[in-house]
């Protein structure tokens, strides 16, 4: 792993250069220890991928006093943690007015929507990270054979619920907003909601597992 | 209570953010003009973060239903109140009945509005602020439209005072923006982050409260480098670049990206940002991280020995 400074109040931490799980899992590990030791100055913690970023008030911690504490946490904040992953089940309607982009990710493919849905929904996902909009999970991995591109212009409303394919990621818009990604289904469930702690249903690191109905 | 009579182009409840949310996507949606903020909460008796009014645009205008003092920061502003003219960045006493209407602004994009009293409003996820996305937070989610009423509690009586005319920043165009490099600097053309900083780029119509898109000479990748990254947590004031080249400066609304990197815009010069307009010149100065640093500890100190002035 590498501490690398990023603007006057943020500090990234990298873990590796690819979308892997076990290096994500190390990320996890890594934000879940820091998170829950509440350092003076740390403001928001953004697990993702393959790093984080720490944000830090540069008038509450100076940066060289923070980057001593992140290294003397560092043996423990990268051991492991023996703990079951949370699964959720996410029921989702495939297709038609759920999916305007079924018929494109099925030639694309050149799977049927039959196969598409079965692919899909055969895989438990995890969440490597959340954001872009409150709530919203970036899931993987993706079976290969789903591999589609983002939309080459995105729209600009995709409703709350929508369930989209991105490369070899899947994620569901949890509020009504613009999107590039390819819709091929809708769940009611509501992933965030910001009047009940901890707001958003699923967390970094949870599992996830789609259920057509 | 206020009424308002007219929001003008678009008025939100904000205050200096929503912060420790950002593991699951909640971004901070503070107050633009960080100093305004401040300052405007200052001039109207506040030391800790109430909720304030930030405004775009000419026509505002609301009526008072208390006695309370208001204050206008960050851009100057021709208004009145009661048909009496009156000053941005100083505090004015309000009667039950008094109208206040902004006409038009002067210098600078965004003003905020401060109240003696606490706006009666719901803090969600530890914040007032709006969350205009996602409808959370602030008025109900949304902008203030007319006929909307907001209640008050603990309205203060407070002396008239105004800001220290040096403290107050110059809201002008060219607007010059300092930058310290971003984690991908190294993606992009020698020649063209030369001509990045040596030239001057326009505000585009094309930029909003999530992002200030630049239009001027394209900044080009280097060959056989990836065009975006693995999606990971961003700072404000993050210069973007998307694939066609034109910078996106990042404010406070988004906590993930997928863009590189060039840059990033030194603290002290990020409440700047609220003030670009559509068609402003900006221009880019290379700093490094130390002289940004040091720059950001001077203006603290210099915001320090204002809060002593009470």
């Amino acid at each position: 792993m590498e501490y690398l400074r990023y603007g006057e109040c943020g500090i990234r931490i990298v873990f590796g250069d690819t979308i892997d799980p076990a290096i994500n899992s190390r990320v996890i590990n890594y934000y879940r220890h820091l998170k829950s030791k509440e350092i003076t100055g740390i403001i928001d913690i953004v697990p993702s991928f393959n790093a984080c970023l720490i944000i830090f008030d540069n008038t509450q911690i100076e940066f060289l006093r923070l980057l001593n504490t992140l290294r003397e946490n560092e043996a423990e904040a990268v051991s492991p943690i023996e703990s079951k992953p949370q699964i959720h089940e996410i029921p989702v309607r495939y297709g038609g007015e759920y999916g305007p982009d079924m018929g494109f990710v099925s030639s694309y493919t050149g799977l049927s929507e039959k196969e598409i849905v079965h692919i899909h929904a055969s895989t438990v996902y995890t969440v490597y990270t959340i954001g872009f909009i409150p709530g919203f999970p970036y899931l993987g991995v993706l079976d290969k054979r789903l591999f589609v591109p983002r939309l080459t212009t995105p729209r600009t409303s995709v409703p709350a619920g929508s369930v989209g394919l991105a490369q070899l990621q899947t994620g569901i818009y949890t509020f009504e907003s613009p999107g590039g990604w390819q819709i091929i289904g809708r769940t009611d469930m509501r992933l965030f909601d910001y009047n009940n702690p901890p707001y958003s249903l699923l967390q970094t690191g949870d599992r996830v597992r789609f259920i057509p109905v | 209570m206020i009424e308002i009579i007219n929001p003008g182009l678009q008025s939100i409840v904000v205050d200096n953010g929503r912060y420790g949310f950002a593991d699951i996507g909640v971004p901070a949606s503070s107050a633009l003009d960080g100093f305004a903020y401040k300052a405007v909460n200052l001039l109207t008796g506040h030391l800790n973060s109430p909720p304030v009014i930030e405004s775009i645009g000419p026509m505002f205008s609301l009526v008072f239903h208390s006695n309370m003092t208001f204050a206008i920061t960050g851009a100057w502003v021709d208004g009145t109140i009661d048909d009496r003219p009156l000053t941005s960045w100083q505090s004015i006493k309000a009667k039950k009945g008094s109208i206040l209407k902004i006409k038009r602004v002067l210098k600078g994009f965004r003003y905020y509005l401060g109240f003696s009293g606490i706006m009666d409003l719901e803090k969600i996820m530890g914040s007032y602020t709006t969350n205009m996305e996602c409808h959370f937070g602030g008025y109900g989610g949304r902008p203030l439209k007319k006929g909307d009423t907001i209640r008050f509690t603990f309205i203060k009586e407070i002396s008239e005072k105004s800001m220290d005319s040096d403290t107050i920043p110059n809201m002008d165009p060219p607007h010059i923006l300092r930058v310290v490099d971003g984690p991908e600097e190294g993606f992009f053309r020698e020649d063209c982050i030369g001509v990045f900083f040596r030239e001057s780029y326009k505000v585009s119509p094309k930029s909003n409260r999530t992002g200030i898109t630049l239009a001027g000479p394209p900044i080009e990748f280097k060959e056989g480098v990836e065009k975006s990254i693995i999606s990971e947590g961003v700072l404000p004031g993050t210069i973007q670049i998307p694939g066609d080249g034109m910078p996106v400066i990042l404010l406070h609304e988004r906590t993930v990206g997928g863009y590189a990197r060039l840059g990033v815009i030194a603290r002290v010069d990020q409440d700047l940002l609220a003030h670009l307009k559509p068609g402003d010149d900006v221009v880019f100065k290379r700093l490094s991280l130390g002289e940004a640093e040091q720059l950001w500890m001077q203006r603290q100190k210099k915001i320090k020995n204002l809060l002593k002035f009470d």
